[in-house]
């Protein structure tokens, strides 16, 4: 599979989502293929599911979409025991896994050598964790998961190709704001608070 | 003379139930509500705190790391934060703080046990650099001894992270836990 299509997938399907990518070119991908301010790009290697996570906690009516990679999952394997324990019903941790750290000059990740990324998050104890082996399987899992209120974690075997998409439009502190301020509008919240001068109070 | 002294003070300590109470109510009254934790022996009543409420959202974790990027999704949902940790952890979510809370500009409260502050035997090593560091980070912190004082501080802390957009950090001794600090010399 091509992860460029199964992001189209998950853009069709993805409607008001928040949406967490991982530190690298899927983060590209996506801008390109939903772009908007409910999009939060990580930069930390490894803290895409956590941040996700937490996202998810703080607003459980709301879903949330985690698109990681092996890599970075690879460096944050304990947020799956985490995720299992805390049991979000409203997030879907999807996981590309291309075998390589595609951003760090390609070399293997262990995958490429045999792990298996779903087989560990069932064992942290995710009951709905699946590999999709095909685009019509991913389709169908990532539907099912976006429309269900159940934990899931998807698995997609993917290719390293890379889709020529522009580049990321702001920085990491303009992110934030945007972001902040979409769930404000759509969720018809105060977060951001300003306080007067002193000599108005 | 040194046990005359210790035998006073233990005489007006407040116990480690009290001490963890009054530091949890003090989260609460600065408006936390979502708390991310790892245990250390000497925040085992803390976290029994934590645990123990309804309102408070108690993220356990597997290492503290996560801890960070679990509170910075929640702080852009609108969640306020504090993450509770020895300062082995701290050392541990060193690169989330630096590539997540200190470049996004996110604020959080950090709770860290002061293992092998002045007098603490075996974590010398990291009582030693615990301090350098945050200051390296540029983290402004406050070492509580005292808990009466621990509900204000608390509040003013949380002010600062949210004034600055960064991290605060209020290192919890053993004295202000309330556990019992053992002045014996080998």
């Amino acid at each position: 599979m091509k992860r460029f299509d199964c992001l189209r997938t998950i853009a069709v399907a993805a409607a008001d989502a928040l949406v967490v990518t991982s530190a690298g070119a899927v983060t590209l991908e996506w801008n390109a293929l939903r772009p908007g301010d409910g999009n939060f790009r990580v930069r930390t290697l490894g803290l895409c599911s956590s941040i996700a996570l937490g996202m998810a906690l703080g607003l459980p009516h709301r879903k949330v979409i985690a698109l990681d990679g092996d890599g970075s999952l690879l460096m944050n394997l304990c947020s799956l025991p985490t995720l299992a324990r805390m049991q979000p019903k409203n997030l879907v941790h999807i996981v590309f896994d291309n075998g390589v750290y595609e951003a760090s000059g390609s070399k293997k990740t262990a995958t490429a050598t045999g792990t298996d990324l779903v087989g560990m998050a069932c064992a942290a104890g995710i009951a709905r964790a699946r590999w999709a082996h095909s685009d019509d399987e991913f389709r169908a899992v990532v539907t099912e998961a976006l429309n269900g209120q159940e934990l899931f974690f998807i698995g997609a075997k993917v290719t390293t190709d890379r889709t020529e998409v522009p580049p990321y439009p702001i920085d990491e502190v303009e992110n934030k704001y945007r972001f902040i301020r979409h769930v404000e509008k759509t969720e018809n919240v105060a977060i951001l608070k300003t306080n007067l001068p002193t000599s108005y109070s | 003379m040194l046990s005359e002294l210790l035998g006073q003070r233990e005489k007006t300590k407040v116990t480690e139930e009290e001490a963890a109470k009054t530091i949890f109510n003090g989260l609460k009254a600065a408006g936390i509500n979502l708390v991310a934790t790892l245990p250390d022996i000497n925040l085992a009543q803390l976290l029994q705190e934590v645990e123990a409420d309804r309102d408070v959202i108690h993220v356990p974790l597997c290492r503290e790391e996560e801890g960070i990027g679990i509170c910075a999704g929640a702080y852009l949902v609108g969640k306020k934060c504090a993450a509770i940790m020895q300062n082995g952890g701290f050392f541990n979510s060193n690169n989330a703080i630096v590539t997540t809370l200190l470049q996004y500009q996110i604020p959080l409260l950090l709770l860290i046990y002061y293992a092998g502050d002045i007098g603490d035997r075996t974590f010398s090593t990291s009582g030693s650099m615990t301090e350098p560091v945050l200051r390296a980070l540029g983290i402004r912190y406050y070492v509580m001894r005292e808990v009466a004082d621990a509900p204000e501080l608390i509040t003013r802390a949380q002010i600062l992270a949210e004034d600055s957009r960064r991290p605060v950090a209020l290192l919890l001794t053993k004295e202000l836990l309330g556990r019992r600090v053992s002045l014996k010399s080998l």
